[in-house]
């Protein structure tokens, strides 16, 4: 289910907010990382950790084709997704800031896209919405 | 001064529910829903949540493996009760599914307690009990029992001022599991398959405090969630009461809308009686009811129409068609045979208190028999009675139509012995006279009034049904092979 342009730009403003804007893909692979865990941190609780290791493996899979550099091989040994997602964030930091942050920006879109086609786009924008606001209301009043 | 504790009642929200649990869900109490797979207990749950979780009274709703979270959540959400406003604003979901596979119980326990604590639902929902159940079994020594998980759940959650719903799995009868000592409510959900058809029934096992409605109820999941259809219940006559159902009765009669009819029936047919109207496959008994609610629109008296058989736009049946169409009848039309007699009263109640029906007809028995799920039809007579003694307390008089089996060789009313159920009988037969296939009509009863005995002969034409003259040259007419009688006998005859 794809999610709206409005939502998707919402994701990418989150994303650049959270690396400071900063054309540092090391930043850009910190902020995807503290972005996930805080997507995970609302989805567990609902969902459980094993639904959300299942989803985000998925999200990875589909990006494949376009971020080939992002295919991790199976390994029995990612019984959970921290060795996947230190894995990720490695791969992340050695690329073009360019490229890292329209990788970052994919895998989310691809995990909420999931999500959205699991247990509906209202239901997934409600439970993350916490997610992709704080950093612009902060950005807001700052300014 | 009364200082004795007052329990609240809580509205559930699931139609008919309050009624079988006797009246609404205590609060604080510690509830359990059983039942196999399948059964809908999650989807009764949600619906009870739903419904009564507000931002005061906040609901929890934990989920134990099971099904995958998020599967529960997409399927619920086809729900028409699924309101997503009410997500993390007064519902939680809380997967627990990481602590139990890590830990233990007692790890289960304290997370429970801590998010109790942390979010002070009033409701708290924990599906399902299954899996606390299979690692209860497999514990080792010294680790808390199943029961005593149970039991301090419970204290814990109504010491936090919560009402609490498990959910659980089969729980074999013969073998009552401990929780049941420790719960104050216990519903069981149950669905039956016999034959084609699939039934499901809801029982109230136990709800400390209230007078539930005893026995299997049954109930529906459609879009809008659960239905459930409370066994009808008869009210007794009271002393006072009695004397105003007789009065009523005995007051007025009812114009059947068919010429002479009414002389035959002694002056009509009396308020709030049932008419049992039997004859064989075309014999014009749908036609015999038509003009009785006909007559009942011309005169101001709504009425109203379960049908079974015929579909209203069939050209014999255009009057009735008009008059649906213009409000003036309500029709309960369905094919559908996995029904229950309750599920079917109980629309009918409410068509008939909405449109303040005085005249009900059931179109035909035989029809009905069929559309009642196979379960259902050993006990088709009992609900019959049931169903007609519910009518006539509602004061409204109802016409029975019966399908009689072209059998001649003895004389029956009705296939289910339900002769005895109505007042008033009137059977229709045909005769073989001159090598034509005739009609006729006769009045068998109408309880405590005088009515005529004639066997009349009637034609249907256009404008409905004509009734005859008595047949007075002729015997054995109710066997089907009427002879002709000596003249003067016939005289004697026709005098009484």
């Amino acid at each position: 289910m794809p999610a709206t342009d409005s939502y998707r730009e919402a994701i990418r403003n989150s994303l650049a907010e959270r690396a400071g804007g900063a054309l540092d893909a090391s930043a850009i692979a910190e902020a995807t990382i503290s972005t996930w865990h805080q997507v995970a941190s609302q989805i567990i609780p609902v969902i459980g950790a094993g639904g959300v290791d299942v989803l985000f493996n998925r999200s990875l899979h589909l990006m494949c084709t376009a971020f080939p550099w992002l295919t991790i091989p199976d390994d029995h040994n990612h019984k959970d997704n921290v060795v996947l997602l230190a894995i990720v964030k490695e791969r992340l930091a050695v690329r073009e800031p360019d490229v890292a942050a329209e990788a970052s920006y994919t895998l989310l879109v691809n995990f909420v896209e999931l999500l959205m086609s699991m247990i509906g786009e209202s239901l997934t924008e409600r439970l993350l919405s916490t997610v992709w606001e704080p950093p612009s209301s902060e950005l807001e009043s700052k300014s | 001064m009364n200082n004795k504790v007052t329990i609240r009642s809580l509205a559930t929200g699931v139609p008919g529910l309050d009624e079988i649990l006797g009246g609404g869900l205590p609060e604080y109490s510690f509830n359990l829903i059983v039942g196999p797979p399948g059964s809908g207990k999650t989807t009764l749950a949600h619906q009870i949540m739903f419904a009564l979780a507000t931002r005061e009274s906040p609901a929890l709703f934990f989920t134990v493996l099971g099904e995958p979270a998020f599967k529960m959540l997409r399927y619920q959400q086809q729900f028409s009760f699924f309101d997503l406003d009410k997500i993390n604003e007064s519902i939680r979901f809380v997967n627990l599914s990481d602590d139990f596979e890590t830990g233990n119980l007692e790890q289960v326990m304290a997370r429970i307690a801590h998010e109790v604590k942390a979010y002070s639902p009033a409701l708290v929902f924990v599906d399902s009990l299954r899996p606390v159940m299979l690692e209860a079994r497999h514990r080792s020594e010294g680790a808390i029992s199943l029961q005593l998980f149970i039991q301090q759940l419970g204290i814990e959650l109504t010491g936090w001022q919560a009402t609490t719903f498990l959910i659980g799995e089969y729980l074999s009868e013969c073998d009552p599991h401990p929780v049941l000592t420790v719960a104050d409510g216990l519903l069981s959900l149950d669905q039956s398959v016999y034959r084609n058809s699939m039934v499901r029934k809801m029982q109230v096992q136990k709800m400390r405090g209230q007078a539930t409605r005893p026995g299997k109820h049954t109930f529906r999941i459609t879009g809008a969630g659960v239905e459930i259809f409370p066994a009808a219940v008869i009210h007794v006559d009271t002393e006072d009461a009695a004397p105003t159902s007789g009065m009523l009765r005995s007051n007025k009669r009812l114009t059947m809308g068919v010429p002479l009819l009414d002389e035959m029936l002694g002056g009509g047919l009396p308020s709030g009686y049932s008419l049992l109207v039997a004859g064989p496959s075309g014999s014009g008994k749908t036609i015999l009811a038509t003009a009785f609610l006909a007559e009942g629109v011309r005169l101001g008296e709504p009425g109203v129409i379960v049908a079974f058989e015929q579909t209203p736009s069939q050209s014999w049946m255009r009057t009735l068609d008009d008059m649906i169409r213009a409000g003036q009848i309500g029709l309960i039309n369905t094919r559908s045979l996995d029904l229950s007699m309750d599920e079917i009263v109980q629309h009918l109640i409410e068509l008939i208190q909405k449109m303040k029906a005085t005249r009900v007809v059931i179109d035909s028995l035989s029809g009905f028999e069929l559309a009642i799920a196979p379960t259902f039809r050993e006990d088709f007579r009992e609900s019959l009675f049931r169903m007609v003694t519910i009518l006539s307390s509602l004061c409204v008089t109802v016409l029975l139509t019966s399908e009689l089996e072209d059998r001649y060789v003895d004389l029956r009313f009705s296939p289910y012995g339900s002769a005895f159920l109505t007042d008033a009988i009137i059977v229709q037969r045909y005769i073989e006279v001159e090598s034509r296939l005739k009609r006729v009509m006769a009045v068998v009863k109408v309880r405590a009034s005088n009515h005529s005995n004639e066997i009349r002969q009637f034609e249907i034409t256009d404008d409905g049904i004509v009734i005859g003259e008595p047949v007075l040259d002729y015997e054995g007419l109710l066997g089907g092979r009427p002879t002709r009688t000596q003249a003067l006998d016939t005289a004697e005859k026709g005098e009484q």
